[in-house]
């Protein structure tokens, strides 16, 4: 009737929903937050046209390729070279500098999505001279984001927020020496992928993998439950060396959960934390 | 008072509503069984944030919440820019940044649809000026939920398309001035 119409959502269908992914395929959504996994749910249907809920659960159950872009479509891409400016530069102030002796630098990005907060970590560490000894890690549950993020290709339109965003970390520097336009795409420099590996991973299911000086994951748990989000903190946290640096979302919050105990506020306000030793 | 137990009173506008809302806060007698959800369109990255321009207001907390804020009373929640704000059925207020709604974000057909979702057991919500239709349908949803909704008089609005679209939708209880807000959050509170 109106174009906002959004389908209703049945706490039963959802139910059905859970298991099929759960089972199928082994993504589980149950501890994904309610309100807005409705939302996008009632999204995808709108978009594919499917009348409810039952209907895409007979679709997930029966075509196994239309998973993979389901997953795609469920999971929440916006992010931004340099999204939030004043923490990538608390970031460079403050957390970096505590590395610059180090032979090695691991960094671990959960929830990379389509790479630009990979891209905005290696035009840091290539500003900052420590590109050559870091190694990054770019992980997500949606492949598809991370084709794209492999690409490191985006719209053109996003060009001057890029920049402004770039100058307001590097007043001094220049998209240009980063990317460069392509058939009305703009396209960074694969160089800056050289030492960046993209694997997809599984936040709330699949465990720890490695240890990292520098964990990000920003704007992923505000998708979880309260008790889900615990659980995956513990994960990030136990991913971290003794004063590893770990970034959230900047309107994130993890005062509340349990290992909350185990980080120090390096910027309380830019959410950026460090393990105790 | 806290959680499911707080009076929800959403208030959302775009253009030609920050003035009004400032100045109706300032007015607003504090009520301990009631949060105000304040959803105002914004500049992506404006040079003050909106608790900087709303000024110290009176008694009430005024902040924007972080992700997983449990609702209280007393307290104004503004929905940062950039951000969609949502309310779930724990009592709890969460943020998503999936695409923008009638190309905002903080959108108020979001946070609207989130309190019926949550079935929320007391909600109002009053719809200001504003130059597109976000916020219509939520309203649409939230009369239909039997929530209280006011929607203010496009006459009176600085900018009437935002009202107007509701009220091509439905008869919302209240049709107001903006001069009136105050009366009418009362009488909300009061049903």
């Amino acid at each position: 009737m109106f174009p906002e119409t959004l389908p209703e959502i049945a706490d039963s269908d959802l139910e059905q929903f859970f298991q099929i992914m759960l089972t199928q395929y082994g993504y589980d959504f149950r501890g994904y937050a309610p309100a807005s996994l409705k939302r996008r749910l009632g999204t995808v249907l709108k978009r594919y046209g499917l009348a409810d809920m039952r209907t895409l659960n007979q679709r997930l159950l029966t075509q196994p390729d239309y998973c993979e872009r389901f997953i795609n479509e469920i999971t929440v891409s916006t992010t931004e070279l340099f999204r939030d400016p004043s923490a990538w530069i608390a970031l460079k102030t403050q957390a970096l500098p505590l590395f610059l002796s180090m032979p090695q630098l691991r960094i671990w990005h959960a929830g990379a999505s389509t790479g630009e907060e990979v891209l905005s970590m290696a035009i840091l560490l290539t500003e900052m001279g420590l590109y050559d000894r870091a190694q990054l890690i770019a992980t997500d549950i949606d492949k598809r984001s991370l084709n794209q993020a492999q690409k490191a290709t985006y719209p053109l339109r996003n060009r001057a927020l890029y920049e402004q965003n770039l100058k307001t970390v590097f007043p001094l520097s220049s998209l240009d020496k980063y990317a460069r336009e392509e058939e009305g795409q703009l396209v960074f420099r694969q160089e800056l992928l050289r030492n960046v590996l993209y694997l997809q991973h599984n936040l709330v299911s699949e465990g720890v993998f490695g240890l990292f000086e520098i964990v990000l994951c920003r704007n992923v748990l505000i998708y979880f439950t309260p008790e889900l989000q615990d659980r995956v903190v513990m994960k990030l946290v136990d991913s971290l060396v003794p004063g590893g640096v770990l970034m959230i979302g900047t309107k994130e919050s993890l005062f509340w959960c349990s290992a909350a105990k185990r980080l120090v506020a390096i910027n309380e306000s830019e959410r950026l934390y460090r393990r105790r030793q | 008072m806290k959680g499911r137990e707080v009076f929800l009173w959403v208030v959302g506008g775009s253009a030609g509503s920050f003035t009004p809302v400032r100045n109706y806060l300032h007015q607003m007698p504090y009520r301990q069984e009631m949060a105000i959800l304040l959803c105002l369109h914004r500049m992506r990255n404006p040079r003050i944030s909106m608790i900087e321009a709303l000024g110290r207001v009176p008694e009430w907390r005024v902040l924007e919440p972080d992700d997983k804020t449990f609702v209280e009373g007393g307290f104004v929640y503004v929905a940062p820019a950039d951000y969609h704000l949502l309310v779930e059925k724990e009592g709890y207020l969460s943020l998503a940044v999936d695409e923008p709604v009638h190309f905002s974000r903080p959108s108020i057909d979001v946070l609207l649809q989130s309190v019926v979702q949550a079935q929320w057991p007391r909600a109002g919500a009053a719809l200001l000026s504003g130059a597109n239709r976000d916020g219509a349908y939520g309203m649409y949803l939230f009369h239909k939920a039997g929530y209280f909704t006011a929607v203010q008089d496009p006459a009176d609005a600085e900018i009437a398309t935002m009202p107007e679209a509701a009220l091509a939708l439905f008869e919302p209880k209240v049709r107001f001035p903006i001069s009136q807000l105050v009366e009418v959050t009362l009488q909300a509170l009061s049903l």
